[in-house]
């Protein structure tokens, strides 16, 4: 009995140090990032995806090159378009000639309004239905599964909006998280280091 | 003669119920629905406002070793050595010896030290999701009390339940005697259980100790100290943990249930 009494002690010690340690945050709707496991590869989720095109995928379709993966909806047009152009930001930094290697994944989670012909939009309004980008949606349950590898929060609120963490990711060729940025409009000088050493290493 | 004419017709009726019965999946008579309302989250950012939550379906009880078991058959993916380590800790289903759905020890007990993972693949095999938390709350506080004595005493209950918690010695789901007005039985009483955002929404800017228990409990209703108990563990959790004293049930959404009906 009293070891049940000491373990809740223990956990509100550990929460309240946690809370202390997420204290850093603004925007009402900007869920902090958790931490995540490194060590283990994303691409052991099996999960189909449909793409914006219309065809279906599975995540280790793309392992082998590293890949930047952002989670967003579209009816979000405040933050997302950010966190869009965070992506496009990363990808264009990178030098042209590796720039074809890198596939960007755009995973909306919102699995109700999100269908692949208006994810085509989206990527048509917001000028990157281009090659190596991939807006896709899958499941509800695959959607969760892939946020919860990630460490992307996100809750539906009662006006049809999500409270979503802003986080870019980049996978290394195996499908590891390499790099993780979060927040809006961050530098990506050193995360655009991380992409070039993988493809140094990848072209050894 | 008339006593047999009597009977004959509720016999009748009896093997055909029994039929039908048989012939239905699983999932069918396993959940009920849970109308649509709102409930008071013990949250503090709420301030008072209450939580509206729509209509859905809800497993009556959390998913049995059995019931487990079954789904490790169909899917060798989760069988315990198979599961990759990105999915669930080491304790993942660490007491069985055995998957097999005959030899299942305890099959009537809730299936325990299931990751998050594992609970939401479970979930996803028979065509519905983990509830979400506000969903889990919500049916959780729809219990009648016949007096305000009767909340009390279910509050004092619970108290004494969630400080001699023994995960050694879970009873059979359906055991506790604890059911909302709906029929969802054991949300209190047997186990601690996954929902689809363990994590509250509002979690970042709270600082989760003894104080918010002290505020939760302010509110006085015979469900805050339990609530204030489960939100501050769940935020203990990780998506791989498997504790002993965690399972999980299944919800499914209104359409997913009316369609499936519609075409038996």
């Amino acid at each position: 009995m009293k070891k049940i009494f000491l373990i809740i002690l223990l956990l509100f010690t550990a929460t309240s140090l946690v809370a202390q340690h997420n204290h850093n945050h603004s925007a009402d709707n900007t869920l902090d990032v958790k931490e995540i496991d490194s060590e283990h590869s994303i691409y052991h989720l099996d999960a189909k995806w449909t793409g914006h095109r219309g065809g279906t995928v599975t995540l280790d379709d793309f392992k082998g090159q590293p890949v930047i993966v952002v989670m967003f909806y579209g009816n979000c047009t405040d933050v997302c378009p950010i966190l869009i152009q965070d992506a496009w930001r990363l990808y264009s930094s990178v030098d042209e000639s590796v720039r074809e290697d890198i596939n960007v994944l755009a995973v909306s989670f919102d699995t109700e309004n999100d269908t692949p012909e208006v994810l085509n939009e989206y990527a048509k309004y917001e000028q990157l239905d281009i090659p190596g980008w991939h807006f896709m949606t899958a499941d509800d349950a695959d959607v969760r599964t892939l946020a919860m590898m990630l460490g992307v929060q996100y809750s539906k609120k009662s006006d049809g909006h999500f409270a979503h963490s802003n986080l870019v990711t980049v996978l290394d060729e195996k499908g590891r998280i390499a790099h993780r940025v979060e927040g809006l409009n961050q530098p990506m000088d050193e995360v655009k280091g991380t992409i070039e050493l993988i493809m140094d290493r990848l072209n050894k | 003669m008339k006593l047999l004419t009597n009977i004959a017709p509720v016999k009748i009726t009896l093997t055909v119920l029994a039929v039908v019965m048989l012939s239905l999946p699983n999932w069918v008579g396993a959940q009920v629905l849970v109308p649509s309302g709102s409930f008071h989250s013990v949250m503090p950012e709420v301030k008072g406002e209450p939580v509206a939550v729509n209509s859905f379906y809800m497993d009556t009880t959390a998913v049995t070793n059995k019931e487990y078991s079954e789904f490790l058959q169909d899917h060798e993916d989760w069988q315990p050595g198979n599961v990759p380590s990105i999915f669930a800790y080491k304790g993942y289903l660490k007491s069985w010896e055995n998957t097999n759905s005959d030899e299942v020890v305890n099959p009537d007990e809730p299936v325990t030290s299931v990751s998050w993972y594992a609970a939401n693949a479970y979930c996803q095999s028979v065509g519905g999701r983990l509830p979400t938390l506000n969903e889990w709350e919500y049916s959780a506080q729809l219990m009648d009390f016949d007096s305000s004595a009767d909340a009390r005493e279910f509050a004092n209950r619970l108290m004494s339940w969630y400080s001699t918690f023994d995960s050694e010695n879970v009873g059979d789901v359906g055991s506790t005697g604890i059911e909302n007005r709906y029929g969802v039985k054991d949300q209190f009483g047997l186990i601690m259980e996954w929902v689809q955002d363990f994590k509250p929404v509002i979690a970042n800017d709270l600082s989760l100790d003894c104080g918010t228990v002290g505020r939760m409990q302010k509110l006085g209703n015979a469900y805050s100290y339990a609530a204030s108990i489960r939100y501050i563990t769940r935020m203990s959790f990780s998506p791989k943990s498997t504790n002993s004293t965690v399972g999980f049930r299944c919800a499914y959404d209104v359409e997913t249930i009316e369609e499936k009906e519609a075409s038996l």
